[in-house]
């Protein structure tokens, strides 16, 4: 093999995640262990550990480039392997592995830059007829474009940074009014956010459903697509439960969307794992969004349905291997639901709920798998994102995999934090979700604010709270005081005190 | 004794005419209002069975001139006596509202006066549970001068007995200095009002229309004047934690206060005390979580909670010993340093030093709150309190520097040369004159306006002035803390460093009292 | 005449203003319908503490109490109770019905500073502890919360303008 030691870029689940890959294939791999979580979960998947804790510089080391080279030198790593998040679509520092002499696991840069700048990946997309929203060719310059614009495509329309992605950096806008505010700003938030104050503007579908496939190219020039994943169960543009396949396509619009992915791909000669996002709207018409150059967060749902390790084959791409499968290899095989258990609190607007996690214990079926970077002791700190695990669910249909969701959510057992838990929870019983009738707006529209699901949970919890009002201040032994001990002192103290008066 | 005879007959009449005058319609009138009666609030008081309730067939004295109407009843409104609350001896009177609304005439102030003369002689607290319609117009300047008796019974005992006021109903005019010269106030949202001139008055005087509630309601003086420390929902809640209230503190100056064994919970080193104050020094974080945790479990009794909330104080335990607890509360206005903070903050710790409590502190402080208000307003005069405060006091006084320690305010919250005992500081502790912007604008203040990019060198000065100076180990070399130590063992260190300070005696010279800056 | 307060029973009200009543002393039985069920909170290594409930474990936690208000963390969900007795009930609808109930929050600056930014829309719906702006003062960055859940009414507050303590920020209609 080429590849000889991968030095993993990052933390956390994923750092977790890359290196039973790594293991599975028998290569070393380097973790890099920091100040700010030295006795974190990944380290102890390592074959080396690399100890960073004097790194007294303000950027996390998972963001300093120079640093990350300077490490994979000093361990012998000739491969670099960058997880989700950080630094893994940063062009940049895919050219700088590159010239320094390590393989960076992933695309090239070319293909991140051009994927990355969204007003690029639109070009691209029209010039190969892939369907879009409506929208600008280019960037749009100022306020005065943007309303002409969006007079003629009509609104709403939704403003996009064009460094952006994951769903930051956007703001839908219903009328000229609104415009003439929100303009100035989102072009702010994008300078704020990605340096770049660049924004365009595109016809915002209502209420969509997020179809996304998974793309695998080699640097032989072949690429598949590994059928869908369907993202629609998210807040604020940020992803809560991802399954895989989707239960909306049929096999014509699957296979469709499915060329029209690897169409993109091939635009950029793409070589590695990589996600096309799609918006589909209720006349089952689908628009090209963007394409994520990296390994992303709900990529399990993928493997379970495929059987595919997508870490082992960004990792022989990355070695030059051809692909090993064929597009009619690629078969869905049951069904696969990912729960992301964030420590987050539901009843406040789902706002971050950082702790330490005191008892954590996760169910032992073999229908479940849990991915995850934290364990009994861990802290989860407002300094990283609020992942506590991924609870993966596979069954042979929706109906079975919903089912064991079920059961799955109620052995889930962690103490020390909120979490996202009874959110799950209230949604695998909700009847339209059940029926896999939802979109991207329904967790904010349509689910209900109240989250226990069993109408005693709130009678036992006022049980609790009667039972300690009791024992605070109705027992007669409610305060047990011993007045004894506070008039025995030292002979020393209480004749200098009684001297005193 | 022949208990058929004349005597016992006439006993037992008494006691008839005793139970007519409480009857249950007077109590229902009573519970309308929202309120108990008050021999309902003192049987939740006392521990069952304990309460000896004395002078219960005085009767309203005689008054010279005839003006309005005098009821012959038993006792003049007031309930007065002793008796157990968690096993202990504690003094009480309560007023009674249903006869002659609680008015205070000359034999009801005498009764009060005698509990008051009663609880000093014997070293134990006194609880007054105040419910009463004013001085009685019918008995005059006599019913004026019953006043006076009270408050100097009431300072007489300032420091040597614990005292403490429960506003139950209205208290107006002259009644309302009683409970402001004791220790704590707790009052009854929505059924409670203390004024010195009642909205009548101020409707009269100055035009103006103004509800009850809105001038002398619980939720009032607890959030803005101060008068109220405690306020609850309703009667029972109010006398539950009274109850509780009670059990931190000790019966006189002299002993030390009560244990309440530990039930052990509570973590000596904990490690989630390292994920409370942020990296960022410009986030807030809320200190009764540190609090909680260096604390036995649910043990810390916060006092004036809702009064300058930028400084939290209350009481404590620690391995079932009683203490105080000062802190900044950088959640509120950054826990900056205010005439309300210091005022309240005072108060405290005076009260701590005067009953044997010890003081442990938490620093996370900016400075003072500048502007022309608080100057004007005597920020000078009121910080100094605070400072006389903690300069005074002779108990044990630990300080823990959590974050910032700046300037004036690092002086004010128990320095070392102040007399505190024991410093610690978290690694996290910037200690320093001033924060690093103030201190690089001072310094550098030429060299920031040559430059290109006066941005970039504040970031680059400020980072320097925090690495070379906002640090705790510089006072750590200079023996101006004790130590730094890992937030996980706060607990441990500031247990080990009470237990060494246990018989603490610091000789005070001899005067008739200090002058502090009122 | 001493009329003993006796206790026989209390109320756990939910923030939804449900009721569950007990009777005191309290004990671990729960009868629902004809049948009796056993409830016990138990502690142990594996699991922290928990209820028992139908052969079931559920997480329990108590996030704070403060005078008879309870916030208790059931199965990851958080409930806050106050527990009332008969007669604090009786007094508290008493002081309810002598007031209309207010149907707008003003969320008022608590300090003076600057915003720096306001981080919801008019007519936006919002939930209780969700950040409505950001304002620094004394060199710390804020977040303001809304204290109630509602929909966003009126918007006062300006990104980059300085506000005076209690300065009105953001008005929200209550649910």
């Amino acid at each position: 093999m080429l590849i000889h030691k991968i030095l993993i870029a990052n933390r956390g689940e994923i750092a977790v995640r890359i290196m039973k890959s790594t293991r599975k294939m028998n290569i070393p791999a380097v973790a890099v262990k920091t100040a700010t979580e030295p006795d974190a979960m990944y380290l102890s998947f390592a074959d080396e550990v690399f100890d960073n804790t004097d790194d007294t510089s303000e950027i996390p080391v998972f963001l300093d480039i120079e640093k990350l080279i300077s490490i994979a030198h000093s361990t012998g790593a000739n491969a670099l392997h960058p997880g989700y998040g950080f630094l893994a679509e940063n062009a940049y520092f895919a050219q700088k592995c590159i010239e320094n002499g390590i393989i960076f696991i992933g695309p090239s840069p070319d293909a991140i830059y051009k994927m990355g700048n969204k007003t690029i990946a639109r070009k691209l997309a029209m010039q190969n007829k892939i369907p879009m929203a409506i929208g600008s060719a280019g960037n749009i310059a100022d306020e005065e474009e943007a309303l002409v614009f969006a007079e003629r495509i009509g609104y709403p329309v939704i403003i996009k940074a064009a460094s952006g992605g994951g769903g930051r950096g956007m703001r839908i806008v219903r009328d000229a009014n609104e415009m003439v505010k929100m303009f100035p700003l989102a072009g702010r938030e994008a300078e704020k956010a990605f340096k770049d104050p660049s924004v365009f503007i595109e016809k915002y579908i209502e209420n969509p459903k997020h179809i996304e496939f998974q793309i695998l190219g080699d640097s032989h020039g072949n690429i598949i697509h590994l059928y869908e994943r369907e993202c629609s169960i998210q807040r604020k543009h940020q992803k809560l439960l991802e399954e895989a396949p989707s239960s909306v396509l049929d096999d014509t619009l699957r296979n469709k969307m499915g060329e029209m992915a690897v169409r993109i791909a091939k635009a950029v000669n793409y070589h590695s794992a990589g996600t096309v996002e799609f918006l589909l709207d209720s006349e089952k018409n689908f628009y090209f969004m963007e394409m994520n150059t990296r390994i992303q967060v709900e990529h399990p749902v993928t493997e379970i349905i495929t059987g595919i390790d997508l870490i082992e084959q960004q990792i022989r791409i990355a070695n030059g291997e051809a692909l090993q499968h064929r597009q009619e290899d690629i078969e869905i095989r049951g069904w696969a639901i990912e729960c992301r258990i964030n420590a987050e609190d539901v009843q406040s607007g789902f706002s971050p709920s950082p702790g330490r996690i005191e008892k954590m214990s996760m169910p032992d079926y073999p229908y479940v798998r849990v991915d995850t970077g934290v364990r009994e002791g861990s802290a989860i700190s407002a300094n990283f994102d609020s992942m506590i695990a991924k609870l993966i669910i596979s069954g042979k249909d929706r109906k079975q995999a919903i089912t064991r969701c079920k059961m799955a959510l109620d052995k889930v057992w962690i103490k020390g934090a909120k979490t996202t838990l009874p959110f799950f929870r209230l949604l695998v019983r909700n009847q339209d979700f059940q029926e896999g009738n939802y979109t991207t707006a329904f967790v904010e529209k349509d689910l209900d604010k109240y989250y226990f699901n069993s109408e005693y949970e709130e009678m036992l919890a006022a049980w609790l709270a009667t039972k300690l009002f009791i024992e605070e201040n109705l027992q007669a032994d409610s305060i047990n005081v011993d007045f004894s001990e506070g008039k025995e002192m030292s002979p020393w103290l209480l004749n200098k005190r009684m001297n005193q008066f | 004794m022949d208990l058929s005879g004349k005597s016992y007959k006439a006993f037992l009449e008494r006691r008839e005419a005793l139970k007519k005058q409480y009857s249950p319609e007077q109590a229902e009138k009573q519970h309308r209002k929202g309120k108990l009666t008050a021999h309902e609030r003192i049987s939740l008081f006392f521990d069952p069975g304990t309460f000896e309730e004395i002078d219960t067939f005085v009767t309203p004295a005689d008054h010279p001139v005839e003006f309005g109407k005098v009821e012959r009843t038993y006792g003049d409104g007031v309930i007065v006596g002793y008796g157990k609350v968690n096993g202990r001896l504690v003094f009480a009177y309560a007023q009674d509202f249903t006869v002659m609304g609680g008015s205070l005439g000359v034999v009801h102030a005498r009764k009060i006066s005698k509990i008051q003369e009663m609880a000093l002689k014997m070293g134990s607290p006194i609880v007054g549970m105040m419910d009463s319609g004013g001085a009685r117009i019918q008995e005059g300047v006599a019913s004026l001068s019953s006043y006076a008796s009270i408050f100097h019974n009431i300072i007489q005992s300032s420091g040597i007995i614990p005292q403490i006021s429960v506003i139950m109903g209205p208290a107006a005019g002259g009644a309302v200095y009683s409970p402001a010269l004791t220790d704590f106030v707790f009052m009854v949202n929505h059924t409670s009002y203390m004024f010195v001139t009642g909205p009548n008055v101020v409707k009269e005087v100055l035009n103006e229309d103004v509800t009850f509630d809105d001038l002398g309601g619980a939720g009032i003086h607890a959030r803005k004047s101060g008068v109220a420390h405690m306020i609850y929902d309703d009667e029972e809640n109010t006398i539950l934690a009274l109850k509780k209230f009670l059990s931190y503190l000790p019966s006189n100056n002299v002993e030390n206060p009560p244990l309440v064994p530990d039930d052990g919970s509570a973590q000596d080193v904990c490690e989630k005390l390292r994920d409370i104050v942020p990296d960022d020094p410009n986030k807030a974080y809320d200190v009764k979580d540190i609090i909680q945790l260096v604390a036995d479990r649910n043990s810390f009794f916060e006092t004036a909670e809702l009064f300058a909330p930028n400084l939290v104080t209350g009481f404590a335990r620690l391995k079932g010993r009683t203490v105080g607890i000062v802190a900044n509360q950088p959640k509120v206005l950054a826990g900056v340093l205010d005439i309300d903070s210091s005022v309240k903050g005072a108060r405290f710790i005076r009260f701590c030093d005067a009953f044997n409590i010890p003081i442990i502190t938490f620093e996370d402080v900016p400075g003072f709150l500048p502007g022309a208000d608080q100057e004007h307003n005597g920020i000078i005069r009121h910080g100094a309190k605070m400072l006389f405060a903690y300069s005074e006091a002779t108990v044990p006084k630990i300080t823990v520097i959590l974050r910032k320690a700046y300037g004036g305010a690092f002086i004010v919250m128990n320095s070392k040369n102040l007399g505190g005992d024991f410093s610690f500081a978290w690694p996290t502790a910037e200690i320093a004159v001033m924060g690093p912007d103030g201190a690089v604008a001072i310094l550098y203040r030429k060299k920031l306006a040559e430059t290109k990019n006066p941005a970039e060198l504040k970031k680059e000065l400020t980072k320097k002035y925090r690495d070379k100076v906002a640090n705790p180990f510089i006072a750590d070399e200079l023996g101006y803390i004790d130590e730094v130590i890992d937030p996980a063992v706060t607990r441990k260190k500031v247990l080990s460093a009470l237990n060494a300070l246990g018989n603490k005696w610091v000789k005070v010279p001899e005067r008739k009292h200090g002058n502090i800056p009122l | 005449m001493n009329a003993r307060l006796q206790i026989n029973k209390l109320f756990a009200l939910s923030s939804e203003n449900r009721k569950f009543s007990f009777r005191v002393p309290l004990t671990n039985k729960i009868r629902i319908g004809k049948r009796e069920y056993t409830v016990r909170l138990k502690t142990d290594e594996k699991y922290g503490s928990y209820i028992l409930w139908k052969n079931r474990r559920y997480p329990v936690e108590i996030v704070r109490s403060r005078q008879n208000k309870y916030e208790i963390l059931f199965n990851d969900i958080s409930y806050v109770f106050t527990v009332e007795t008969p007669f604090s009930l009786k007094r508290m609808k008493m002081i309810n019905t002598g007031r209309g109930k207010s149907r707008h929050e003003s969320v008022k600056a608590p300090m003076p500073g600057k915003l720096i930014d306001v981080l919801v829309r008019e007519g936006s719906p919002i939930l209780r502890g969700e950040a409505l702006v950001i304002l620094e003062a004394m060199k710390m960055q804020n977040e303001i919360l809304s204290p109630v859940n509602g929909t966003v009414l009126k918007i006062h507050a300006r990104p980059n303008t300085n506000v005076m303590k209690d300065d009105v920020l953001v008005e929200i209609k209550t649910e």
